[in-house]
């Protein structure tokens, strides 16, 4: 089974996407941070990281990006950015940290399902 | 229309639904997600019924055809694993492999607007009759060719495709090399070769062995070196599968099932 990792502070919206990410079969992991988020990743070696961009601690979400485009070890993990800010700017912070998509807040539920199951049948 | 409401009705609206309260307005947004949860099952669940009742009944479309030409139908189910078994010998990913044995034995389905003066004839066709026999091709993309579905339009890219020749010598539409999508480069070698080694109404099978030096004679001519050669390299355990599918005598819904290769043990 694919595993999809949450890396999300705030506990209501990171139960809302993972409901919708039960709408298939996937193995959940949940991280309220960007650096448990990161060991995380690490450890539970999953095939995409679903990353709020705007979080508080020490790594924010293009922080986190960045660290795992850059890790050999975590080669071919897909990263999608998800953040409440729209604009055009965010979205090229977010390519040049290597996400693989970008969604943003209040996510559509059809359009997450539909970018991870694409991303995650290409991995 | 101007849907928005007054504030106060707004207010009162949200007062009945609870959703002032935010863990309320929470809980109720978790019913939604569930409840669309639910019907994105349903629909795909829905969409992958519908796709395999058009496949089995081109699929049926296609052994109609077929039992014109040949009274088994086995060719088809043969076509289809011999297909994925060579897509994945060239290093396809399983996933494309599995659709084109899905699609391969639908090749022929053209066939089915070939009169039967011209298809049953026992000896040779005139100009005339080979140009109608050849848009058998056409027919048979037109018929698979209507859909969105990537199984389908695979399909339509083989009864297309799988009359050209390497050297650009074939029908409809002359492609050379790599224009020829890889579909039926393949789908070319594996029907070449089967219906060489089955019997037919003017001819008893041929031996495998002379079945493969013919085709190796073909390397570059009608078919792709490479296609050629990975045959050859495989050509133990191609045979070996076509013995497997003549014994098993699979029913071509084991071409629909999501069973793998290994399903038809020997």
């Amino acid at each position: 089974m694919k595993k999809i990792l949450i890396v999300e502070d705030q506990p209501d919206i990171r139960k809302l996407i993972r409901m919708t990410l039960e709408f298939e079969d996937y193995e959940i992991h949940e991280a309220a941070d960007g650096a448990f988020g990161l060991r995380m990743a690490s450890a539970v070696g999953p095939d995409l990281v679903l990353l709020d961009v705007m979080m508080p601690g020490e790594l924010d979400g293009l922080q986190v990006c960045q660290r795992i485009k850059s890790d050999p070890r975590l080669a071919g993990l897909k990263v999608v950015l998800l953040t409440a800010r729209g604009q055009a700017r965010d979205r090229e912070a977010g390519q040049l940290a290597g996400a693989d998509d970008y969604l943003v807040k209040p996510f559509s539920p059809l359009q997450l399902i539909e970018t991870i199951d694409r991303l995650v049948a290409a991995a | 229309m101007d849907t928005t409401l007054a504030q106060p009705q707004a207010d009162a609206a949200q007062a009945v639904l609870g959703l002032a309260d935010p863990a309320m307005a929470q809980a109720q947004l978790e019913r939604v997600i569930a409840d669309l949860g639910r019907m994105y099952r349903e629909r795909n669940d829905a969409l992958r019924a519908l796709a395999r009742a058009h496949h089995e009944a081109l699929l049926r479309l296609s052994i109609a055809a077929e039992f014109r030409d040949d009274d088994t139908g086995v060719h088809i189910v043969r076509m289809g694993f011999l297909a994925e078994a060579l897509a994945l010998a060239l290093g396809q990913n399983a996933a494309w492999a599995k659709l084109l044995r899905m699609a391969a034995p639908m090749h022929d389905i053209g066939k089915i607007g070939v009169p039967d003066n011209v298809l049953k004839k026992p000896g040779p066709l005139t100009h005339e009759e080979r140009d109608v026999m050849n848009r058998h091709a056409q027919m048979g993309a037109d018929i698979l060719g209507a859909s969105e579905v990537p199984l389908f339009k695979l399909a339509s890219e083989v009864a297309l495709s799988h009359h050209e020749r390497f050297d650009g010598s074939g029908y409809p539409r002359g492609l050379a090399g790599a224009a020829i999508p890889l579909s039926g480069r393949i789908v070319a070698a594996v029907d070449y070769f089967d219906a060489l080694t089955m019997d037919r109404c003017y001819r008893p099978a041929l031996q495998d062995a002379q079945a493969l030096e013919m085709m190796a004679g073909e390397r570059g001519r009608l078919f792709d070196p490479l296609v050629v050669d990975t045959f050859l390299e495989r050509a133990e355990d191609m045979v070996a599968l076509r013995e497997r599918i003549n014994t098993h005598r699979p029913q071509f819904s084991a071409l629909l099932d999501d069973e793998p290769l290994s399903a038809l043990a020997p």
